[in-house]
């Protein structure tokens, strides 16, 4: 015996002692009822008989149990509950409908156990009910929003096949445009260059005409190189492993290539909290590539750039951040554009929209996502989220 | 494939003859334990589980396959073939009753006699023919075993999938005797309940006994009588008893019935 058993009950209201068992069992906050092995009711009490609507003489030793419930619960009942009382005794939580006299439904969760007699023969089985009006709803509901999501997966799934197959569709039409056209605009370039040796020229703006000419050529040339570059990249890395790469020595060789005469101060570099990344190395290479040149090419006039390349971990999710003081983007009106195939922010400067719509790509195709902070005048931050 | 594991065939008793014993819809083989015991002591005792049920290959569950019930019918020949049985006793309950029916039609040299116990070869009226249910009602015990299902529904999926990561859960499901994957029930009960065997029951010569509960919602005694007269070798023994499952509400009775059909094989056997 604990402790608490010990101590004597604290006084009780007396009003409380008037509660008795027969009056418990026929005014419970649920239905119960008795019957035979074979469902005949024997016993009800006066709630249930509320639910129903019937009297007790036109129920017992009249009807059944199955027989209150809708013909699905009835099935369900002389198929399931019934063998599974006689092979292990109970049934619980199952959900039926009662069939009311006037017509009407009420749903309820019955449990039951079957009562044996002396000889272990089946005697009786007790059965308790409780009205789940508002949980059925609830559950119908549930029911519905499932079916209704199914719906919604299967609808996306094939949205996501339509998609995915135009994409590749489209990045076809692009490699197939960009190499059709590439062998022209070389013809017209050489023919350019021909001209200008064989043909001479009264006018003095024609000089200037004819740069612009080649200008505008060379503009070409590097759209197309881009777009090939876009599509290509992109289905290399398909094939391409992941590696870990060590991340200075790789950033070095970049910025090698991005200022063959090296400027002091420009970069820093700073891997300390992650040293390497696993991935496709072609894709970190155009990814960083683009990037660091984009802070060169961006760099606002008025002082020297500083461009710092760093990682660090955020939620054990490597992060790789690329910080310049550039000329900056108006980030809240031009964030939805900011990755967009040909969209420029700064005409006055040479290049033909393709870098961040790549970076983008790549990124997204390595798993990971990119976060960019700006603000005109002051410089841009990338933020590479990069999970291993 | 292995059939005897793929059905969870387990096999008791001895004697030169065998009887197979085959469940209902929502059941397994456990249903049959207060009368298969009976019969140990003089004869080869083969329980089984449909496939989709009970302890049953629930990945061989191909619903395209089990379409029909003539699947199952396939599947107990399987067996039959397997154990390299003929002349066997089929007692097949409910649904698996009609199963047998398909079995004897395609093999008869497998079996001697059929023992079909509360059957039912279509329980949806038609013209001329009550079979106690419109559409409306199979409708109906559907969507009480979804109201059933739910909860549990998500749960129980990893087992049908293969990956049982849930050991917990999938316990306390298999605590319940009868229990079966709400995916496969719902197929299993469309095509129980939306079958038609009618055309199929002249074409039985195996010597049949038909056992009609007196008081079953699922198979009306109108629906015993017609089975009577449609199978041309058949015997009707009423057993007054309530429900679908008279092995387990009157096992002595059902177990006496089917002696006393039994008996002429019995006794030649012991000549």
């Amino acid at each position: 015996m604990s402790e608490a058993d010990e101590k004597p009950l604290p006084e009780l209201d007396l009003r409380l002692t008037e509660e008795n068992p027969d009056d418990l069992y026929e005014h419970a906050p649920c239905g119960y009822c008795s019957c035979l092995p074979d469902g005949t009711l024997v016993k009800i009490n006066q709630t249930m008989l509320d639910w129903l609507g019937y009297t007790r003489q036109e129920l017992v030793a009249r009807l059944c149990l199955q027989q209150l419930f809708t013909i699905g619960g009835r099935l369900h009942y002389e198929m399931h509950c019934a063998p599974l009382l006689i092979l292990q005794g109970q049934v619980r939580e199952i959900s039926y409908t009662l069939r009311r006299k006037d017509g009407s439904t009420l749903p309820v969760l019955m449990n039951a156990v079957l009562r044996r007699d002396t000889d272990d023969k089946p005697l009786l089985i007790r059965v308790t009910m409780f009205d789940i009006t508002d949980r059925r709803k609830y559950e119908q509901e549930l029911l519905r929003a499932k079916d209704e999501a199914e719906k919604q997966r299967e609808l996306l799934q094939h949205q996501n096949e339509q998609l995915t197959r135009i994409n590749a569709d489209l990045d076809g039409f692009v490699y197939t445009a960009s190499h059709d056209l590439k062998q022209p605009i070389h013809n017209m370039a050489g023919l350019l260059n021909e001209f200008k040796s064989i043909a001479t020229f009264h006018d003095p703006e024609a000089d200037k005409m004819i740069g612009m000419f080649d200008q505008a050529l060379q503009q070409i040339l590097q759209t197309i190189e881009g777009l090939t570059e876009v599509v290509q990249r992109p289905r290399e890395l398909e094939q391409a492993a992941t590696e870990a790469v060590d991340l200075l020595p790789f950033t070095e060789e970049i910025i090698r290539s991005l200022q063959p005469r090296e400027v002091k101060d420009v970069f820093k570099l700073d891997f300390a909290a992650v040293p390497t990344l696993r991935i496709a190395r072609t894709a970190l290479q155009s990814i960083l590539y683009n990037l660091l040149s984009n802070a060169l090419k961006y760099a606002d006039p008025s002082r020297p750039p500083r461009i710092r390349v760093s990682t660090r971990l955020e939620n054990d999710v490597p992060v790789l951040s690329v910080q310049d003081n550039g000329r900056g983007i108006n980030i809240e009106r031009h964030r939805s554009q900011l990755f967009q195939l040909f969209r420029r922010f700064h005409p006055e400067v040479e290049g033909v929209g393709i870098g961040l719509y790549l970076v983008n790509r790549l990124v997204a195709q390595a798993g990971g996502q990119i976060e960019v902070e700006s603000e005109v005048g002051k410089g841009t931050t990338f933020h590479l989220y990069l999970p291993q | 494939m292995d059939v005897l594991k793929r059905n969870n065939v387990s096999v008791s008793g001895a004697g030169s003859q065998t009887m197979v014993f085959v469940h209902g819809f929502g059941c397994n083989q456990r249903m049959w334990r207060l009368v298969a015991p009976a019969f140990e002591a003089r004869y080869r005792v083969v329980l089984l589980d449909l496939v989709g049920a009970g302890q049953s290959d629930l990945t061989a569950y191909d619903p395209a396959r089990y379409s029909s019930l003539a699947a199952h019918a396939e599947d107990i020949l399987e067996v039959l073939r397997t154990l390299n049985l003929s002349d066997a006793v089929f007692v097949g309950h409910s649904v698996s009753a009609m199963i047998g029916v398909l079995a004897v039609i395609k093999d008869p040299t497998r079996f001697s006699r059929l023992i079909l116990v509360a059957p039912s070869p279509r329980y949806l009226n038609d013209e001329g023919y009550n079979g106690g249910f419109e559409a409306a009602d199979i409708e109906e015990l559907l969507e009480t075993m979804d109201n059933n299902y739910l909860g549990w529904s998500a749960a129980v999926t990893p087992m049908i999938m293969g990956h049982a990561d849930r050991p917990a859960l999938t316990e306390e499901l298999n605590n319940s005797f009868c229990n079966t994957d709400p995916t496969i029930a719902r197929h299993f009960a469309r095509v129980t309940f939306l079958s038609d065997n009618r055309a199929d029951l002249p074409l039985v010569r195996t010597p049949t006994l038909i056992l009609q509960c007196a008081h079953d919602a699922l198979a009306p005694v109108a629906v015993g009588g017609f089975l009577h007269q449609q199978i041309p070798n058949s015997q009707l023994v009423m057993l007054d008893t309530s429900g679908h499952c008279p092995h387990l509400s009157a096992p002595e009775a059902t177990i006496k019935a089917i002696e006393a059909f039994l008996e002429p094989i019995s006794s030649v056997s012991s000549l």
